[in-house]
């Protein structure tokens, strides 16, 4: 096969990057808007649903080999402290605890994302890792943390922001001389001439959104469980990329990347903060090497929404200006980002007001600060949802200060092109995801007095109904890989180097193979999660899995096809090209005539496997590839007591070609019920004079329950976006989360009439904003 | 050494490793825990039955719900030591030779689960209402369902998969 | 959760007697567990010795005696009162205290002695503070995120009291009955609940000696109708913001008894006797209610973060006492 190496371009969370990558042959044309599909696009239950439901699929936390022992976190109880005296001696005496590792005994372990110590005698941050033991049984190891004797001095912390970037701040990690991230901060983005478009601006306004940190909570906290077999380390991760695992314990280990297997047949959710093996996975590596024992370390629930990321709070400050008739002439934001302690970025808060609406005059400015507290991870379009709310609201605002329709105003200034880029979109369905939303919530009617009044005017109830847009990359990229091997049993199996997350990705990486060969899907099988295999795919982020390792897949599948048929070919003495494969059973294209089933060419081959390969080839030059959608949210506010209840919400999506109705609206509707969460009742508390996070469990952190969801309609649009990838599919792990507190906030503003300036709308927050004078006509 | 006697006067167990006995799934267990041993703790470490998960281990997740005489609670919350007069249901001993119950059908074909990690407490809290009313109406459901969070969000296709069972279409 | 003895009693005598056995407060009794373990694996406390009063069955029933009083065993279970039929036909404020406290798994195992016996949820109280009433000298709710604080000043301790079944117990003017090595003693649960004061820092008063056995609520309590209001973070799984407990008898068009008990105001339940006291002798219209509302939250002295605690206690208050009159309609 033809061998090529190509340089490609990858969005991922809103910066670009250019990869080189390795192909070999072609991958088959795009399917168009008329393939015709056995498979494909019919609504089909999970391939691993019954491991699920029956408590067979094993997750890392459930891993037990003999003699394994279990390991406990002691956890900073200071914002930034050092350790003056560790004295683990009552730990060890604790019955069944075999040791205790801290930066006395074990400061030497570097973790090699970070360049830094796994235990440092300087902690950072409320929750910052003093000293790991392990025992033979969780009940002695969690005794045994705090039978640790530690002397803590106290050091001088920063919680907030702007202090922490203010002269003379604390510093937040005494061995870096600053609480910037880097000097390319503050980052400024322009193009016009914002304060001259202002100046000049018909209408002016000005909004501010704050934005909470929200913990991921995934059910299944971060960690793993090791093993060794001499110098041969094996890790079930809980992680979402089995091959960024395996490097970062490598090189952690010092071991050749052979030495090392990464293994994640199921995971309990990630959603952005398990990228790679986490400190957890390293250390239960670290301590199983020490020990000669296989170790688990998974974090508890304290631990986990301390040190396993968040969505950092953002805090947002909007300046539009516009013609009467609501043309948009300028657009400034600046943005503060608190990163915690260790953050190396910042999220792209600010990417909406850059691309969403057509505007020449756009400036933005990111600060951004690091604080004592728990270090930020990616979190379900990060940025982009805390963008997406602060812009949204802020048109709405505009729009009321103009008079007009916001959706109008939206549509008045839609954006044809890239502007970032100066190019075109591959495809932007916007315009009908605004037309079929408004008309499906009922747009028109929003301010018809029954609506509005449920109870009538001296009642306690007030509805709204409020929209917000969508914008995301997720058109995937190179490299991924796939095989396709076709059994003599007349079953195939797929494998590839990605996880299943909870996405469904084994299902529809089944769906696509089994279309393409003509296999039922019982007879197909997906193997993945694991590094053992050696076929490369991506971790699963950036809504890019489905999009970056399908195609391969399907490459795959259409390869060991062309074999298959090659091979019956020969033993039938039929012309391969004759030959139909339908429910793996082979027929004659012309007469229609039965051959036989796959198995009975394939079992004539003593055993042989056809074994083919696939690829994902590069993306799409000279254009921006989007998936964009928009979200309407009807919700009823009780003016008396502050409780916000949303009705109902409409989602509309361009999601490219959809492979899987079911798992689809599964992803949507996941999406939707955790920005409402971050819209009403998810943030982490700090108490900044202690500089202490006082929520770190879930019964103070508050994700929605079933109580709190809405009805939720899913509009499917089913349209193939053939400029993406061969299967036309976008990723849609992401874009259903992106407008749904934008669209909250607008709703819950239109209820009363307001503008929402902070998330989440807590009932304290309601009754603050009904008990503040100031109205939105 | 303790021994289960239901009419006994008190028992009394010394805080290091005694002899319990558990009904699990319609089998007897023996096995050997100290008194502060969970339920939770006691089906994972000691039977190897990992699918009641910890999500939090303090009554506020559901992912380690399992039945207690047909009752869900949280196993995260019992002391092994004092289940030892129930008949105790986990999500392995759901299903019979092969033929998964009704609930665990109607998740699979309602895809009312995402990740899976919260899935067994939610079937099991399932089962449970449904042992006690066959025919919940959807606000029976919500509150028999409102003690288990899923993270994934999977609580649409979850109050499907119930109204389905309790004989009404969604 | 440091290792302790296990011991398990059939009856209230056996407890009482290992009780007295045993050396004071290194001994806890377990119920449902469902305070006791997390205040266990959170270290914050660390008995030697745990007894199990589960198998006690004489403790958990629920009876209404022919003079038309009820009692509840402790160890009936939240579940058992959510329930019980005869308590949503007869007694519907008890049985709604419940439906919304905690979820059904918690309800399954939690006894309504417990509940009354629960501690604090002010999160400096659960976490790693040495704050007031873990023996420390400050109360960080003071002047830290206090937006779930008390409202009403009782002492040195700011938090509220979590419980949703306690307030309606007052509203009906529950007593309880405890034993101990002496004998028996019963106490109103609006006394038995009190502020934890620097001796006592607990937020009830009971001997480490003796135990709850039942609970009794006398029948003019009954006869009246009432109502318990929640408000929440969330719709499930959440402490109240605030809750109100309203239990009115309207005899010939007046009111002839009323009871306004709030939840999450103050250190323990939160009766509003001046607004009660509005309410007697008079006809209940919304204007009255209203009136008693305002007096109900009279005295209040919100922190930074919990002023909105004063407009929603106000307001769930107005509700319960127009509901509780069968008054309360979406429009009002
Ligand atoms: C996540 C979560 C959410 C919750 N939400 C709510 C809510 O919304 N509303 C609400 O009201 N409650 C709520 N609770 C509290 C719950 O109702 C109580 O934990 C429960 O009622 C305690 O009863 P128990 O039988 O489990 O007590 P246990 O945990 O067994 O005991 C609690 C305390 O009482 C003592 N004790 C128990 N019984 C007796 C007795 N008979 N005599 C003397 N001492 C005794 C024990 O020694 C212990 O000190 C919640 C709890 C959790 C964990
Ligand atoms: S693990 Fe038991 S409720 Fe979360
Ligand atoms: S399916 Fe992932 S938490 Fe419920």
């Amino acid at each position: 096969m033809p061998i090529r190496i190509v340089t490609t371009h990858l969005e991922f969370e809103g910066q670009v990057e250019e990869v080189r990558v390795v192909l070999e042959g072609e991958e088959p044309p795009a399917w168009g808007p008329d393939t015709p599909f056995q498979v494909v696009g019919k609504p089909t239950a999970r391939v691993d649903a019954r491991e699920r439901v029956t408590g067979a699929a094993e997750y890392s936390y459930d891993v037990q080999l003999p003699g394994m022992l279990t390991a406990a976190g002691l956890r900073s109880p200071h914002p930034h402290a050092r350790i003056s005296r560790l004295d683990a001696s009552s730990a060890l005496a604790v019955p069944g605890v075999r040791a205790v590792y801290s930066h006395l005994n074990a400061g030497d372990f570097i973790n090699p994302s970070s360049g830094k110590p796994v235990f440092g005698n300087e902690l950072l941050y409320h929750g910052d890792l003093v000293a790991l033991v392990v025992a033979e049984t969780p009940e002695q190891a969690r005794e045994a943390t705090r039978a640790i004797d530690v002397a803590y001095e106290p050091l001088p912390f920063v919680t907030a922001p702007d202090a922490a970037l203010a002269a003379n701040a604390p510093m937040v990690n005494t061995a870096v001389p600053s609480n910037t991230i880097s000097d390319e901060y503050p980052q400024v983005y322009q193009r016009g001439d914002v304060e001259a478009a202002l100046a000049q601006a018909e209408v002016t306004i000005e909004t501010r959104m704050e934005t909470p940190a929200a913990l991921h909570n995934s059910l299944e906290t971060h960690g793993g469980a090791a093993s060794w077999d001499g110098s041969r380390l094996t890790v079930w991760s809980s992680t979402q990329g089995v091959f960024g695992a395996r490097q970062q314990a490598a090189a952690a280990l010092g071991l050749p990347m052979t030495a090392v297997q990464v293994i994640t047949q199921y995971m309990g959710g990630g959603f952005g903060s398990k990228l790679g093996v986490h400190r957890s996975g390293l250390l239960a590596a670290y301590a199983s090497r020490q020990l000669g024992l296989p170790v688990k370390y998974m974090l508890d629930r304290t631990e986990e929404n301390l040190d396993a990321g968040n969505r950092p709070p953002s805090v947002q400050a909007y300046r539009l200006g516009a013609a009467k008739d609501g043309t948009l002439a300028a657009l400034d934001l600046a943005v503060i980002h608190n990163v915690g302690a260790n953050g190396l970025w910042s999220s792209p808060v600010a990417l909406p007001a850059k691309e969403l609406y057509q505007c020449a005059n756009v400036r933005t400015t990111d600060r951004a600060a690091r604080t004592n507290l728990g270090t930020l991870a990616a979190f379900r379009a990060p940025g982009v949802v805390e963008g997406i709310a602060g812009l949204e609201v802020a048109i709405d605002a505009l729009a009321t200060e103009l008079g007009m329709d916001s959706l109008e105003l939206r549509r008045k200034n839609f954006a044809e092109r890239y502007q970032l880029l100066d190019r075109p979109y591959a495809r932007k369905m916007l315009l009908d995801c605004y037309r079929i939303g408004a008309e499906r919530i009922g747009w028109e009617t929003r301010d018809a007095e029954e609506r509005r009044y449920p109870g009538g005017r001296s009642g306690h109830l007030r509805r709204g109904i409020g929209m917000a847009s969508q914008l995301w990359g997720g058109d995937g990229g190179p490299p991924a890989q796939a095989i396709a091997k076709l059994l003599p049993d007349g079953t195939a199996v797929i494998i590839t180097g990605t996880q299943d997350i909870g996405t469904g990705t084994r299902t529809v990486l089944a769906q696509i193979a089994a279309e393409e060969l003509g296999y039922p899907l019982e007879r197909v099988r997906v193997e993945l999660g694991e590094t053992a295999h050696g076929v490369f795919s991506p971790m699963s982020g950036g809504s890019m899995t489905l999009a970056s390792v399908g195609p391969a897949v399907r490459m795959a599948a259409v390869e060991a096809r062309k074999e298959l048929t090659e091979v019956i070919g020969q033993l039938a003495e039929a012309p391969a090209d004759a030959l139909d494969i339908r429910n793996a059973t082979v027929f004659n294209r012309e007469t229609g005539a039965e051959m036989g089933g796959v198995s009975t060419y394939l079992e004539q081959l003593g055993g042989h496997e056809i074994t083919a390969k696939g690829m994902r080839g590069p993306n799409a030059e000279d254009v921006t590839v989007r998936t964009f959608g928009a979200q309407f949210a009807e919700v009823e506010v009780d003016i008396g007591t502050g409780a916000v209840r949303v009705v109902r919400i409409v989602a509309v999506h361009d999601c490219g070609r959809i492979i899987n109705p079911l798992t689809y609206s599964s992803q949507i509707e996941g999406g939707i019920i955790q920005g409402l969460g971050f819209a009403l009742t998810e943030q982490r508390i700090v108490d900044e004079r202690l500089g202490m996070v006082m929520n770190p469990n879930l019964g103070d952190y508050k994700a929605p329950t079933i109580r709190d969801i809405p009805q939720i309609d899913i509009v499917l649009l089913n349209e193939p976006n053939v400029v993406a990838n061969t299967l036309g599919v976008l990723g849609a792990g992401e874009p259903p989360i992106i407008p749904t507190p934008g669209a909250i906030a607008n709703a819950v503003g239109h209820a009363l009439g307001k503008t929402v300036t902070r998330l989440p709308l807590t009932p304290d927050r309601v009754l603050d904003m009904l008990s503040t004078t100031t109205e939105r006509s | 050494m303790s021994s289960p006697s239901s009419n006994a006067a008190s028992v009394s167990t010394s805080a290091s490793t005694t002899t319990i006995h558990l009904t699990v799934n319609g089998r007897t267990r023996t096995l050997s825990v100290e008194p502060r041993r969970t339920l939770l703790d006691a089906l994972r470490e000691d039977l190897h039955l990992t699918g009641a998960k910890p999500g939090c281990n303090m009554g506020q997740c559901g992912a380690c719900t399992v039945l207690l005489d047909g009752e869900a609670v949280y196993s995260c919350l019992a002391l092994a030591i004092e289940c030892q007069h129930q008949a105790i249901t986990t999500i392995e001993g759901l299903a019979h030779d092969d033929q998964l119950d009704p609930v665990q059908q109607a998740f699979i074909d309602h895809d009312a689960l995402q990740c899976g990690f919260c899935t067994p407490g939610q079937v099991l809290a399932l089962k449970s209402l449904l042992l006690r009313d066959p025919h919940p109406d959807d606000d029976a459901i919500e509150r028999a369902m409102a003690g288990n969070l899923c993270r994934c969000g999977a609580y649409p296709k979850i109050l499907a998969a119930a109204r389905s069972l309790a004989g009404r279409a969604s | 959760m440091r290792p302790f003895e296990h011991l398990t009693v059939q009856a209230a005598d056996e407890a009482i007697q290992a009780l007295a056995g045993g050396d004071g407060g290194n001994t806890r009794l377990i119920a449902g567990g469902t305070d006791l373990l997390p205040l266990l694996k959170d270290g914050l406390v660390n008995p030697g010795r745990l007894i199990d009063i589960k198998p006690a069955r004489a403790l958990r029933h629920l009876t209404f005696d022919a003079d038309g009083s009820l009692r509840i065993g402790a160890l009936t279970t939240l579940a058992e009162i959510e329930r019980s039929s005869q308590l949503a036909e007869r007694l519907p404020l008890l049985r709604q205290s419940v439906v919304d406290a905690a979820t059904p798994q918690l309800r399954a195992m939690a006894t309504v002695g417990g509940n009354l016996l629960q501690r604090s949820r002010c999160w400096y109280f659960r976490g790693p503070f040495d704050c007031w009433l873990k023996g420390g000298t400050v109360c960080y709710m003071r002047d830290g995120e206090n937006k779930y604080a008390a409202i009403f000043d009782q002492g040195p301790c700011r938090s509220a009291h979590p419980s949703d079944l306690a307030p309606a117990l007052v509203a009906l003017d529950a007593t309880v009955s405890i034993s101990g090595p002496a004998g028996s003693r019963t106490t109103p649960v609006a006394e038995f609940l009190a502020p934890p004061t620097n001796d006592e820092r607990v937020e009830y008063r009971l001997r480490p000696d003796e135990m709850v056995t039942e609970i009794r609520i006398p029948a003019e309590a009954i006869a009246g109708h009432g109502v318990y209001l929640k408000a929440m973070d969330r719709r499930a799984w959440a402490f109240a913001l605030v809750g109100a407990a309203a239990q009115v008898t309207i005899l010939d068009g007046k009111v002839a008894r009323a009871r306004l008990v709030f939840s999450a105001v103050a250190n323990v339940p939160w009766r509003a006797t001046a607004a009660e006291a509005l309410l007697v002798g008079q006809t209940l219209t919304p204007d009255l209610a209203a009136q008693a509302a305002d007096a109900a939250i009279a005295g209040a002295s919100p922190l930074a973060h919990n002023g909105y605690k004063v407009p929603l206690a106000r307001e769930l208050a107005r509700r319960a006492i127009l509901a509780a009159a069968n008054l309360w309609t979406e429009t009002n």
